[in-house]
């Protein structure tokens, strides 16, 4: 080309501006970055689907492993933060694990954050069908519409009809906006404080299932029977707070970058916590944890705790907490579709994937491979778990659990290796690059492995099991094992990444 | 003369291309290439990494605007811009803004199964709100050359003298005849009178917005007055005949904001049947450039 077609020298000094971050500066206030921290939390969403496999496993100790649940969270999260600053990436936990401990554990890092998102995804789309149902049939006051979920074929039709429609909403490149936004949190909130009020006055009256009172030492994780159980409780109430972690890495977004981000942090924990707590307390105080029934502890209601108790606690307002479910989960179940399908395509870019995972849509401009492959991985998980589980909704989310421990631990211990030459150069980075994340990094992989041990029992969390061994730990460690198989291949198919050629390690 | 080119990295950009050179060359403009991203809400992903996604996304951008710039032929001025927006229907406006452009350039969407056009969602954003003329180019249009002829598709209505002078401009300015063309359809009245009295009305028209001296009687010996009849206005467009280097000319629905585009149904239906490109101007849009023109002889499609 001739030297008429150079770029301007305008262009070349935006390009700079641009790249540096894309997001308009200072535009999210506290409420603004609160909102966005409770949204990715989605508590309605999640209460219902880790409510009950945890009751399972910790009983009334539920707060107790709620709280504690938060300690390798908050953790990790300093971690994380950490290299959001170094090295803000869009393959994250892939970027950062390769750039600390070379391409192979790097790739498993980014691995397990696609497969624990893949896996969210279909659990996200079976929620959101349940619910679907269960307000169809609140609607038309015809309890056998509610039945149709329990239909295998129809209940897999609609949730790959559901993630189809997510992916191509997120494929179009379509936003939640602001508004709706607010909208959904602030609706989600006042209905699970709607149920916990109501719960807490069936108690008083007398008229609750079980009705249970709330004694201090629900409030003891030590009191938790065995560490099997604690160590599933607390991998559980990892996904809880999953998301959390959003607020601490919002930046130049935020009006005051100095200081709204960990304000918001500490609000949106807050507000989750208190939520949490009352919905928690009031769902063991109305129902027990006895396994008849209506009690927590029962298995058939452990998969979706509100799709069975929100009818008898809040009466004909019930079909507001599968509104709010329902919105819930749907507006996360496109909004998390961005995640592995921006991670995919990080690594397509790295060449620790084939390159058409690296590919941008043109016309919309969102990663249109990544996101198409991350839709049908959730489809071929969920009809998989679907088919092979007693309760499908319950096993996902325990080996959801796992595979978030799996790769924030890596995640911490990356950050803690990255940093290492800086470890003791001063208070702050010793205990926010070293002390912080090693503890967190190292909480964590202890859950993975206690786990996946405990997991191997055939009667380990809906006591579905394949030739004898619990299905939860065919799905984690099939899971882990299909990533190590696809990155032997890869480094067949495009060796450069795995010799170090791409992602250079160290600082 | 600076003209701005909405690209994409697919057949629509390219049909953009195509156009955008072809009018340059007439005219000597310079263009303007814009690749428009996304703006990322921070409202909008839940776990998702943003800022290294940005990052992708702006090389990505980079990447096409090299492949854009390489389409350019040399003798065309090009330069390549990524900008950021809430939607790619406002970028391209505030691009055009930023650059006083004089021309918007784009391309209708690929994917109608038997019409030459169909609009896109950015296209059918920028036909109802630009405030510059939008030139929209047919799917699979490559012709590169210069111009051979202007039509202009002229009304009854308020606003036809402005669209006849930006067309009258535009044919002097690059030295090719002007075609008036009038569509009637059978609503009109089929008889030979109503075609006669079109056509005295669009000559007598062609006559008063021809200007004086040499350029005016240099056009008139060109200008050409024709009607076209009908069932349907898309059976009047298939009844003329187009030159592969023509395009159409025509204005925007009398529900125009002025000096915007508001794209009428008539307009809609021409642009279905019709094989050339279209260009739409905005209501008012000769008056806001006569009197720039004014100021600044070289600059704009004005008469000079």
């Amino acid at each position: 080309m001739t030297t008429e077609h150079a770029t301007s020298a305008a262009s070349q000094t935006d390009h700079k501006g641009i790249s540096a971050k894309g997001l308009k500066a200072g535009t999210v206030g506290l409420i603004g970055a609160v909102v966005i921290g409770v949204s990715c939390i989605a508590p309605a969403y999640t209460l219902t689907a880790a409510l009950g496999p945890t009751v399972s496993e910790v009983g009334v100790h539920l707060p107790a492993i709620f709280l504690v649940g938060f300690i390798p969270m908050l953790l990790v999260a300093f971690g994380y933060r950490e290299l959001n600053n170094a090295m803000p990436d869009a393959g994250t936990s892939f970027t950062w694990a390769s750039r600390a401990f070379g391409p192979w554990i790097g790739w498993m890092g980014g691995w397990g954050l696609i497969a624990a998102t893949i896996i969210v995804l279909s659990n996200l789309a079976a929620v959101a069908v349940d619910f679907f149902y269960l307000m169809l049939a609140q609607l038309f006051s015809n309890p056998e519409l509610g039945e149709l979920s329990k239909n295998l074929p129809l209940n897999i039709a609609t949730t790959l009809v559901f993630i189809a429609l997510a992916c191509w909403i997120s494929y179009r490149g379509m936003e939640t906006t602001k508004g709706v936004q607010y909208v959904l949190v602030a609706f989600q909130l006042l209905v699970l404080g709607w149920f916990a009020v109501a719960a807490f006055s069936h108690v008083a009256n007398g008229s609750a299932f079980d009705a249970t009172a709330i004694s201090p030492d629900w409030f003891n994780p030590f009191a938790v029977d065995s560490f099997s159980s604690f160590a599933a409780g607390v991998s559980l109430s990892i996904f809880i707070y999953w998301g959390w972690d959003v607020t601490l890495t919002m930046n130049e977004e935020t009006r005051n970058p100095e200081k709204t981000p960990g304000r918001a942090a500490t609000v949106t924990v807050l507000v989750i916590v208190i939520i949490y707590m009352t919905v928690a307390l009031s769902t063991l105080a109305f129902a027990g944890t006895g396994d008849t029934g209506l009690g927590a502890g029962n298995p058939d209601n452990q998969g979706s705790i509100f799709a069975v108790l929100a009818g008898p606690v809040m009466g004909p307002f019930a079909i507001l907490m599968s509104l709010a479910i329902l919105s819930s989960s749907a507006a996360s179940l496109q909004s998390t579709f961005v995640s592995p399908a921006r991670t995919l395509l990080s690594m397509g870019h790295y060449k620790a994937l084939p390159a058409k995972f690296g590919r941008i849509s043109p016309t919309y401009k969102s990663p249109s491979y990544a996101t198409i492959a991350a839709a049908i991985a959730a489809a071929a998980f969920y009809v998989i778990t679907r088919t092979t589980s007693e309760n499908a909704l319950w096993d996902t989310i325990t080996a959801l659990g796992m595979m978030i421990c799996f790769y924030y631990g890596i995640t911490a211990l990356a950050c803690v290796w990255f940093f290492r030459a800086q470890a003791f150069s001063g208070a702050h980075a010793f205990f926010f690059k070293f002390l912080a994340p090693l503890l967190g990094g190292v909480i964590l992989l202890v859950m993975f492995f206690k786990t996946a041990y405990d997991s191997m029992d055939p009667a380990y969390g809906s006591g579905s099991s394949v030739a004898g061994v619990g299905l939860v730990f065919i799905l984690g460690m099939g899971v882990i094992l299909l990533g190590v198989v696809l990155m032997l291949v890869m480094a067949k198919l495009r060796p450069e990444f795995f010799k170090g050629q791409v992602l250079a390690r160290g600082i | 003369m600076r003209y701005v080119v909405g690209y994409s990295a697919n057949a629509r950009g390219h049909d953009a291309v195509n156009l955008a050179v072809s009018l340059a060359r007439g005219r000597g403009a310079a263009l303007d290439l814009m690749v428009a991203i996304p703006e990322v809400s921070p409202f909008s992903a839940a776990h998702a990494p943003k800022a290294g996604f940005e990052t992708l996304l702006h090389e990505q951008a980079r990447a096409w605007l090299d492949e854009a710039l390489a389409l350019v032929p040399a003798d065309v001025p090009a330069e390549g811009h990524v900008r950021r927006g809430g939607s790619d229907a406002q970028t391209l406006m505030d691009a055009c803004a930023e650059f006083q452009a004089d021309m918007l350039i784009i391309g209708a969407t690929s994917n109608g199964l038997f019409k030459r056009f169909t609009i896109g969602s950015v296209a059918g954003a920028l036909l109802h709100a630009a405030t510059v003329p939008v030139a929209l180019a047919p799917h699979g249009y490559h012709r590169r050359e210069a111009l051979t002829r202007i039509s202009c598709g002229l009304g009854t209505r308020p606003g036809a003298d402005e669209l006849l002078d930006y067309a009258v401009s535009m044919a002097s300015n690059r030295d090719v005849p002007l075609r008036v063309v009038s569509l009637l359809t059978l609503d009109d009245g089929g008889s030979p009178d109503v075609a006669e009295a079109a056509r005295s009305h669009a000559g007598n028209r062609v006559s008063a917005a021809l200007p004086g001296g040499d350029a005016g009687v240099h056009v008139a010996a060109k200008a050409d007055v024709v009607v076209a009849q009908g069932r349907s206005i898309e059976e009047a467009v298939d009844r003329l005949d187009w030159e592969d280097g023509e395009v159409l000319v025509i204005g925007s629905s009398r529900l125009a904001r002025s000096r915007a585009i508001f794209l009428g149904s008539t307009a809609n239906r021409i642009l279905r049947a019709l094989p050339v490109p279209m260009i739409v101007v905005p209501s008012d849009y000769e008056l806001k450039h006569q009197t720039h023109s004014m100021s600044n002889e070289t600059s704009g499609e004005a008469p000079s």
